[in-house]
């Protein structure tokens, strides 16, 4: 059986590597956040110190402080994007980074992350209250 | 690639629109409408591996099976819903597994069927509709757009301008940063206040299961954008969620036979707690 988790691990380091290349941590970005505002962990940070920091985490680096909150503060609203001076993927770049800081390669969290243990069986009860057995069989 | 007249499609719903069983299937009926097949298909079985994005090895394994299975259904376009299912193919997904479809989010589908989808919409709904809308997602497909624009071809609904735009993608996104989905509630309420909106229109479903509550006490509704389709179109309907979500007693409101369909503990375990949570204002 080929090795599924191979293909999106790759994919994720590559990813990491091009766009912390890339990136040239001016902060734009983090700028334009709307998240920035709302996390106190990010009161005094500056904006190029904290994208420097993001790069760090993309290269496998431990990141600073502030990177970690800033990562761990996205909310996936994607206006990091067109704010991009160097028009990258910006909030892909930070989904990564969110990702990242989460341990999907099997580092330690840094992010608590959002595992919901009850989550298939929530789905499951609330479909046989919302749908008919026959729906259930075609849909699920 | 755009869906072609009389074609064959997947409407991934994704998993937690399970909750909304009626508006699947109003989707298939309006797609059906304007001459599109749809099979839907969604739940814990089709997941995008975002519930498991902690841990890539897990998640790559739900993904490559949801696209394997998508592959082999054999229906050359997977329409999504959920703009978490829709960024994880596009960014996790199609990039590691060969996908033999493309994607097509539902509200692009029905913009570009507009002229076979504005006939049937004949019956009058009287409202006065602020849009619920988040500034994530908008990069990728304009649903803040394009709902706007289907809903008002809608005879008797007023689509009000407003420039709030909540964080995030849709609201499970904040909901786990304290504080921030009562302030996207109260922000919205204050929104609605200013335009004289009567009506909250909901795009996605997590932000439809959270905004429900925000009925009790106030003379406003809250409907997602299909069920106003649905309503313009005739098509009947109940949006049990919003009933049991703020019905006073949701076992009452549900009944003793469908809670033992469901399963009694599953239920008082993992469905009761989420509709008698308090509400968020």
């Amino acid at each position: 059986m080929p090795d599924l988790a191979s293909g999106l691990v790759a994919h994720i380091r590559d990813n990491s590597t091009r766009l912390a290349a890339a990136c040239t941590a001016c902060g734009e970005c983090y700028r334009a956040c709307p998240m920035v505002p709302r996390a106190a962990a990010l009161n005094a940070a500056e904006p190029e110190a904290v994208m420097a920091g993001i790069r760090d985490i993309l290269r496998d680096g431990a990141g600073t402080p502030e990177a970690i909150a800033f990562a761990g503060a996205c909310t996936r609203s994607g206006v990091c994007t067109p704010a991009c001076p160097e028009q990258l993927d910006a909030a892909f770049l930070m989904r990564l980074a969110s990702l990242r800081v989460r341990g999907t390669l099997g580092e330690a969290p840094r992010v608590a992350g959002k595992h919901d243990p009850g989550w298939s069986a929530r789905v499951k009860a609330f479909a046989r209250l919302t749908m008919s057995e026959e729906e259930q069989t075609k849909w699920l | 690639m755009a869906v072609t007249a009389d074609a064959s499609v997947t409407f991934w719903y994704g998993c937690n629109m399970a909750r909304h069983g009626e508006i699947v299937r109003l989707v298939t009926h309006i797609l059906e409408a304007v001459g599109v097949e749809a099979a839907p298909a969604g739940g814990p079985g089709y997941c995008c591996g975002s519930t498991q994005e902690a841990n890539a090895r897990i998640a790559a394994g739900m993904a490559a099976r949801t696209v394997e299975k998508f592959n082999q259904a054999g229906r050359e376009t997977v329409v999504t819903w959920c703009p978490s299912c829709h960024m994880n193919m596009d960014d996790l997904m199609a990039p590691v597994t060969e996908t033999a479809f493309e994607t097509q989010h539902i509200t692009q589908l029905l913009v570009s069927r507009a002229d076979r989808l504005r006939p049937l919409l004949t019956h009058h709904v009287p409202a006065r509709v602020l849009l619920h809308a988040h500034h994530g997602f908008q990069g990728r497909v304009p649903v803040n757009t394009d709902v706007p624009m289907l809903l008002g071809m809608i005879p008797g609904l007023t689509m009000l301008d407003h420039p709030l735009r909540i964080p995030g993608h849709m609201c499970s996104a904040i909901a786990p940063v304290p504080g921030e989905l009562a302030r996207a509630h109260r922000e919205t309420l204050t929104a609605m206040d200013a335009v004289g909106a009567d009506t909250l229109a909901t795009i996605f479903h997590s932000c439809h299961r959270e905004a429900v509550a925000l009925e009790r006490g106030r003379t406003i509704r809250v409907a997602n954008w299909i069920h106003l389709l649905a309503e313009a179109m005739g098509l009947p309907h109940t949006d049990e969620y919003k009933f049991w979500r703020n019905a006073e007693d949701p076992r009452a409101a549900i009944g003793a036979e469908r809670i033992a369909a469901a399963g009694d503990v599953v239920f008082e375990r993992l469905v009761e707690p989420e509709l008698r949570r308090p509400t968020t204002i």
